[in-house]
């Protein structure tokens, strides 16, 4: 004999078909694979790409070795690392064609120098060459006008210093950051579109008029956002787990108290950015009848996720402290993307996060409400797309 | 008691039902009849409380009925509804919760009506792997899972082959026989003939007769007698007697004050009498004739 059912335990039942019904499917299973495998494609052709930048090779002919020494401390100030080898210039030139060289330096019986290249000339071998060449020369010509060149250069040196203690992880900081903006918009978009499609797809099958004859509309909706956002954030933690553990035993990853920090702090951002976009996605998805015309209605969607993506991946590396930036990670709909970037950046307080969380949370109870009246309004009308002011009316 | 009283519904400024009343008694089928359109689907959706009436209400047990009533009501909607990737048996297990049972309950109350519907063996199978027959006795499945206590069936026999329309019928005279109020709605006229305790004809939002099938037929046709053997002509001058049909030697008649035994005393006077019987017009018939006769009634 059936009982009463308490609201909970209606959107626990409902929350837990979500979740099962997603974990078991093969496309969860595919898309937490495809994940891992580009995340370590990506870190695989940054690595490789950093590793053939670090040595660059100079070939340097009987006329221009009086240079290496300037040569070799330029290179150590500008972080190259420099290898240079003497060669008769036309050795060096076959070398050069071979690739065996990354540049070659000439000097012609007049003094002038000559730095050749391939095809081209290799940018940071050319600053290299530039510098110590003109440092060489400027020094002999003071000499010979009898100034002393290492007062000269005390002399015109600008000391740098800062009020606070330079940040030495500040790469890693920046690191972090990006990595969670990237999972936290991947996590928001994705999911919330399957939030968009289990709702059509309710729909489309009709199974909604069973369910609504049995629950309240805001019961099943709650669910199915609860339900889809629990497999959101197991994706997440299992994802943030394996970049962990990767970025610890590779050595890239040195700051494990900062790294939590942030993989808590993604975790609540997730959270608090997905009731707000799921919200908008379910009644988004509630408008139309089919899965076909979805694509169409929540393409607005990406853009809303999009804006705060990438205002926070071209702000705030060169400029953490942008004040754009920073009047955006309180606003909601910018803040689950921004704030968490300022934060693990160090340049958000522990304060000003609850403050946008606050807030956060306040438009989610506006979002929710107004969500939840467009789907109740919308959810059992098939056939053309109900429009935002009939969604927005009394209830029918 | 299922009571529908007064209900009305408005979708902007078409009016779709205006006043519907009628009752279910305990223990009792009632067919739901009228054409496309004609309002049978929003008032079970009302009675569901899937869409709200303008007015009017639903009482079930002399009280206005409420969430927890409904969630005791099995329904199958018109526009047939399963998630299409759900195994069989998860989805009913899943329906059965969500109206209340616990999940020992739920699983056997599954095993039982896949048994008794004939679907047992497709328990471990996606609902879109089954045919559509079977699909819709899933369904119906998904309406008794959780034993309910009143029945509301939007279409339950359409698309169902004579097996499963036997199957069909003998759950639902089982269940109201068991003292279960079963409203069921279809264009099967014959079936619901045959099945029904009462019936309601619906044409245009609003309820044109409410009865048993003798009792309709009796309003709109009178008694209707057919006498075999005398030749034609005997009852014209009949008086109380209005003559439909006259064909050789058959000669039907319509009572109109004159009782049975004066016509057949008329008849035997004309001649010798074979046969002497009353006319019972099929539903189809009573249904036609009663939608039509309501018909000016709608245009004033």
């Amino acid at each position: 004999m059936s009982a009463p059912l308490s609201s909970v335990e209606a959107i626990r039942l409902v929350a837990k078909r979500e979740f099962v019904t997603q974990v078991r499917s093969r496309s969860f299973v595919i898309g937490l694979i495809v994940t891992i495998v580009l995340f370590g494609v990506v870190g695989a052709i940054s690595a490789f790409i950093a590793g053939q930048q670090s040595t660059s090779t100079l070939g340097v002919t009987p006329g221009a070795s009086a240079l290496a020494p300037a040569l070799e401390a330029t290179a150590r100030t500008q972080d190259l690392t420099l290898e240079i080898r003497d060669v008769a210039e036309a050795a060096g030139r076959s070398a050069l064609a071979a690739d065996e060289l990354d540049g070659l330096l000439v000097a012609d019986p007049g003094g002038r120098y000559t730095l050749l290249g391939r095809d081209a000339v290799d940018e940071r071998l050319a600053a290299v060459v530039g510098t110590a060449v003109r440092q060489t020369e400027l020094t002999e010509a003071l000499r010979a006008a009898g100034t002393d060149p290492d007062a000269l250069e005390a002399r015109s040196t600008v000391a740098e210093e800062t009020l606070e203690p330079v940040d030495p992880d500040r790469g890693q900081r920046l690191a972090l950051a990006i990595v969670g903006t990237v999972l936290l918009f991947i996590s928001l978009s994705g999911y919330g579109q399957l939030v968009a499609t289990g709702v059509v797809e309710e729909k489309q099958s009709r199974v909604v008029e069973l369910l609504l004859a049995t629950i309240k509309p805001w019961e099943l909706l709650a669910g199915k956002i609860i339900g889809l956002g629990a497999v959101g954030l197991l994706n997440l933690v299992v994802l943030g787990g394996i970049a962990a553990i990767a970025g610890i035993s590779f050595g890239l990853l040195t700051l494990p108290g900062a790294a939590l920090g942030m993989f808590a702090m993604v975790l609540v951002w997730y959270l608090l950015g997905f009731f707000l976009f799921a919200s908008l996605y379910a009644a988004i998805g509630s408008t139309v009848s089919r899965q076909e015309e979805l694509n169409s209605v929540v393409a607005p969607m990406i853009f809303l996720l999009l804006i705060p993506f990438i205002l926070t991946v071209n702000l705030l590396p060169g400029d953490p402290r942008n004040p754009l930036a920073t009047v955006l990670s309180y606003i909601p709909f910018f803040s689950q993307t921004v704030m968490p970037a300022r934060y693990a950046l160090g340049t958000a307080e522990l304060w000003e996060v609850g403050i946008a969380a606050l807030l956060a949370l306040v438009a989610i109870v506006v979002v929710v409400r107004l969500a939840g009246r467009v789907y109740r309004n919308s959810v059992l009308r098939t056939g053309a797309r109900v429009s935002l002011r009939e969604a927005l009316g009394r209830a029918a | 008691m299922l009571d529908i009283r007064g209900i009305s519904k408005r979708f902007g400024t078409r009016t779709v039902l205006s006043d519907v009343s009628f009752t279910v008694r305990p223990g009792e089928v009632f067919g739901f009849v009228g054409s496309n359109g004609a309002g049978k689907t929003t008032t079970m959706r009302i009675v569901l409380g899937v869409l709200a009436a303008d007015s009017g209400e639903v009482r079930w047990k002399d009280a206005p009925i409420d969430a927890d009533v409904r969630r005791r009501i099995g329904y199958m909607p018109e526009e047939r509804g399963l998630y299409p990737k759900m195994k069989v048996e998860d989805h009913l297990q899943y329906l059965a919760r969500l109206h209340g049972l616990g999940p020992g309950e739920a699983r056997s109350s599954t095993r039982h009506w896949t048994e008794r519907l004939g679907i047992a063996s497709r328990l471990g199978d996606e609902v879109q792997k089954l045919s559509l027959g079977n699909q819709q006795r899933v369904q119906l499945a998904a309406a008794l899972v959780h034993d309910p206590e009143v029945l509301v069936l939007d279409e339950p026999f359409s698309g169902l082959d004579p097996t499963a329309v036997e199957v069909m019928s003998k759950v639902l005279r089982d269940k109201a026989d068991g003292g279960i109020p079963t409203v069921f709605s279809s264009h099967q006229l014959d079936l619901v003939e045959r099945l029904c305790d009462r019936i309601g004809i619906i044409a245009d939002g609003r309820m044109v007769a409410v009865g048993t099938v003798e009792e309709l037929r009796d309003r709109d046709h009178g008694v209707v007698l057919v006498v075999e053997g005398p030749p034609a002509g005997w009852a014209d001058a009949l008086p109380g007697v209005q003559v439909v049909a006259a064909a050789g030697t058959r000669t039907t008649v319509r009572l109109l004050g004159a009782d049975d035994q004066q016509v057949l005393a008329a008849a035997l006077a004309a001649g010798p009498v074979h046969e002497f019987r009353r006319h019972r017009p099929p539903l189809t018939e009573v249904y036609r004739d009663v939608v039509s006769a309501a018909a000016p009634e709608r245009a004033r």
